[in-house]
């Protein structure tokens, strides 16, 4: 529950599967899209808002381990879909390789458009363990960046390729 | 039945309503940053730092620069020093983050403060307030070659926050009870005047999620009215503005006819001179030019992808309290207190990282529609603008339109002629009215006329423009007139060159006044190896280079080298790769700087092949990425970074390659076609049929 719900007021009419919990959606927020249930409702800030039209992928999350839009699909088209977001990549606060090669590149500038970048190239590199940078342009044209970090989240995702594979 | 319900007779209750007069703009304060404002901004408590950074964080990432400063004259390690973000409370007045001056005028401060608190603490001493001492620059470590921190590349502040989603921006801002707002307005340019004649209110009542409609005069932003609303759910707002269904009256109509003629270069000549002149020689306007040709660059838009977004949160003893997204955090403040009728002391501005801005955050816009709604709801009001209101709602990058003539004799230049109209940037019609508009006109206009000073020997000279009110609102852009305007030279210089039959390079550096833009130009000829020539042994491929350099507020400097392909099978033109030398004087952290020369190079790039903003129904056209785009990572080569430090005092990088990257390509798209690109964005249905 967000602070903003009092537990009396409102029944939790809804589930869903973030980041291999359950968590409660209350009823008035069942008809809100997911990017909204996520960041306003349960908390969970990194996925963002940069177009509620499906053009900028600042949103991307991966339902069922593809990357989506979450501004594309109400909370409720979701219920059976495990949903994972920025915040449940790294796991017991070892970084996922992907958050790593960001670090190690410096990809982030203003950094608003990277949590869906960093969605999008893990669910690239599930797909495809050594993406060529033809590939990488094709999986993340959907990611706009307006800063211009473009040439680093194709070499990040490289070094990310590197350090899934174990190599230094 | 009809549901519509007029305003008059609207259901009570439902409707909060304010009215407060026509106000004067708040004009932004510009202090220089002194020694006493470097004193509030970095503290020492039992054993911690704490750096409060005078300077909004947008991505250019000045928190690990100033960093880099702080610990190098503290002589602590950086885990050891704590940075945050500023708030109107927590240092003195702090001026707008704008035109990459962070480094060249808060370094010295900072560094100093920063040197005086480490001698008072070497000698003892465990609180108070401690004067900070004009050291010279010569005696303060960051400027020495033996830095520690200074010139490497250190942890990015806030990196790690990035990658694991931790909250940041203000659209993460959550508070207790936080409701959510938007001000709808007609579907028409904010210049113009628009009134709401009708809405459903009853039936926005019913919409799940409705909390209030808020009709407040301080929603009107230019001469356009806005009716706020608020719900308990974000989504809901999309719901109720449908239901509300308001009706508009708007005066008057324009369309893109209307602003190209106001600003159609030879249009303005024809009656002689224009009214602000950059350079006044005489010319000869009798004998032939060598060249002649005309530019013109459209409007375009910021897009950064964080919307504008504000918190507002008003307390019961008539504070305000706002986390923003914004430039300018004490111009908000300041904004806010006049408009909400509060004392100065009574409003509290967050400023937060801020999600791209461009020199589009720097008026006061989201955050009076959320301090509003705040005290009308008694509700803390998250407003968040849709990308439809982005692109409407802003101010853009003026169009401009050039007319550059030149001669050339014996391989040099002796009549050089630039005239633009443009319109407003520093001097924004989504500010000021026209009336006050005109009271600038007499200084003219300094964010239009930059980067128009011509850095190459000539004869004669004249270089002169016009500014024109359009019905859209204009501002500032990333690097504002420079972009434009420095294209637009380095556009007829190359054609000078190719009028003289010398060499791109070696033309500019035989003409160049300016030393350090010509050692940046050699050093990226040679990075480039400049002087090979492309082959393309397919008919339908045709392969060119460019070469461009300039000049950036008389401090930074870059050049450009770029290679494109044409390819008329695919019916496509790309950009290869891209060369960069880059010079701000002593730089702070490389790697950014770096990023920076990279992040202008996209935006040149836009600008000449992808970036435009049409106008159709008295308003700006686009509503998404999809009509109004910006380059995506398939449009981006492979870009080398040449940093040149000499030692010259550090100067800024956040707009200066931008003014090269554009004219080299656009030079190079010339190189493979024979074609001039003269009119932006140049996308492949535009060039000419091949012969
Ligand atoms: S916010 Fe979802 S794609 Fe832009
Ligand atoms: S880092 Fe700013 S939009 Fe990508």
């Amino acid at each position: 529950m967000c602070e903003s719900c009092t537990p009396f007021l409102w029944v939790a009419m809804m589930f869903l599967k973030v980041n291999g919990r359950t968590r409660d959606v209350a009823n008035e927020w069942c008809d809100e899209s997911l990017l909204w249930v996520l960041r306003e409702h349960l908390g969970l800030a990194g996925a963002k808002f940069g177009c509620g039209a499906g053009v900028c992928g600042a949103c991307t999350v991966l339902l069922d381990g593809k990357a989506a839009r979450s501004c594309l699909f109400a909370a409720r088209e979701v219920e059976s879909v495990e949903i994972t977001t920025i915040e449940g990549l790294s796991i017991s606060g070892s970084l996922h390789p992907v958050q790593r090669a960001w670090l190690e590149e410096s990809v982030s500038q203003c950094g608003y458009c990277q949590a869906g970048q960093i969605m999008s190239a893990v669910a690239l590199l599930q797909s495809n363990p050594n993406p060529t940078d033809r590939e990488i342009d094709a999986a993340l044209d959907g990611n706009l960046c307006r800063c211009g970090t473009q040439q680093r989240i194709r070499s990040a995702i490289h070094t990310a390729a590197k350090l899934a594979r174990g190599g230094a | 039945m009809n549901r519509r319900k007029f305003l008059l007779a609207a259901a009570g209750g439902l409707t909060v309503t304010f009215s407060f007069g026509c106000a004067l703009p708040v004009i932004p304060k510009r202090p220089r940053p002194d020694l006493s404002d470097a004193a509030s901004w970095i503290r020492y408590a039992s054993g911690r730092y704490l750096l409060t950074v005078p300077r909004v964080e947008m991505g250019q990432n000045v928190l690990t620069a100033m960093k880099q400063i702080a610990c190098e004259e503290l002589a602590i390690e950086p885990n050891a020093l704590a940075v945050e973000m500023h708030s109107t409370a927590a240092i003195r007045r702090a001026r707008a983050t704008v035109g990459s001056e962070s480094i060249k005028d808060f370094a010295l401060p900072l560094a100093q403060a920063c040197a005086t608190l480490r001698e008072a603490i070497e000698s003892g001493a465990g609180t108070g307030m401690i004067v900070a001492r004009a050291i010279p620059q010569e005696a303060l470590r960051s400027f020495a070659r033996t830095a520690r921190f200074v010139g490497k590349a250190v942890a990015v502040e806030q990196a790690r926050e990035i990658v694991t989603g931790k909250p940041l921006y203000a659209s993460d801002v959550r508070r207790s009870n936080m409701h959510f707002g938007r001000v709808l307005r007609a579907n028409a340019s904010p210049e113009l005047r628009s009134t709401a004649i009708s809405m459903d209110e009853l039936a926005a009542a019913k919409v799940p999620g409705f909390v209030a409609i808020v009709r407040d005069a301080l929603l009107t932003q230019g001469r356009s009215e806005g009716i706020g609303i608020v719900s308990r759910t974000p989504g809901a707002l999309e719901r109720i503005e449908a239901a509300l269904a308001i009706r508009w009256q708007t005066e008057t109509e324009f369309d893109q006819s209307t602003i190209h003629q106001a600003i159609d270069i030879d249009r303005r000549t024809i009656n002689g001179g224009l009214s602000n002149k950059v350079h006044r020689e005489t010319l000869d306007l009798t004998r032939p030019w060598d060249v002649d040709i005309r530019i013109d660059v459209p409007l375009a838009a910021h897009a950064p992808i964080e919307p504008r977004v504000a918190v507002a949160e008003l307390s019961g003893e008539g504070r305000l309290e706002m986390w923003v997204g914004s430039q300018d955090v004490f111009y908000q403040r300041d904004v806010i207190a006049k408009r909400l009728g509060l004392g100065e002391q009574n409003v509290v501005v967050h400023g937060m990282r801020v999600g791209g801005a461009f020199g589009g955050k720097t008026i006061c816009t989201v955050e009076l529609e959320a301090a509003a709604l705040a005290r009308a709801s008694k509700l803390p009001i998250k407003v968040q603008w849709t990308r439809a209101q982005e692109f409407r709602h802003a101010f853009h990058r003026p169009p401009s339109s050039h007319r550059l003539r030149a001669r050339v004799r014996n391989g040099s230049i002796e009549d050089w002629s630039h005239q633009f109209a443009s319109s407003h940037i520093l001097f924004t019609n989504a500010v000021l009215p026209p009336w006050l508009q005109r009271l600038t006109d007499f200084i003219g206009d300094d964010g239009v006329a930059r980067g128009s000073t011509l850095p190459y020997r000539a004869l004669n000279k004249r270089v002169e423009f016009d500014l024109a009110r359009l019905p859209v609102f204009t501002g500032p852009w990333r690097g504002l007139g420079a972009g434009p305007n420095v294209f637009a030279i380095e556009s007829a210089i190359d054609e000078c060159a190719r009028a003289a039959n010398v060499d791109a390079v070696a033309f500019r550096l035989r003409h160049s006044v300016v030393p350090r833009m010509s050692r940046a130009l050699e050093r990226v000829a040679s990075a480039a190896n400049w002087g090979r020539a492309l082959q393309s042994s397919d008919p339908a491929i045709q392969r060119g280079r460019g070469v461009a350099c300039g000049v950036y507020k008389a401090m930074s400097y870059a050049a450009v080298v770029a290679d494109v392909t044409i390819d008329h099978g695919r019916r496509t033109i790309r950009v290869d790769k891209l060369w960069c030398a880059h010079d701000c004087g002593r730089i702070i952290n490389p790697d950014q700087v770096r990023a920076q020369c990279e992040g202008n190079l996209v935006w040149g790039l836009g600008m000449v092949l992808i970036e435009e903003l049409r106008v159709a129904q008295s308003q700006i056209a686009a509503t998404t990425f999809l009509d109004s785009p910006i380059p995506r990572i398939s449009d981006v080569p492979p870009m080398e970074i040449v940093l040149v430090d000499e030692g010259e005092p550090p100067t800024g990088a956040g707009e200066t390659a931008i003014v090269a990257a554009g004219a080299a390509i656009a030079n190079a798209i010339r190189n493979a076609t024979g074609v001039r690109p003269t009119k932006l964005p140049l996308r492949y249905e535009y060039l000419p049929p091949r012969t």
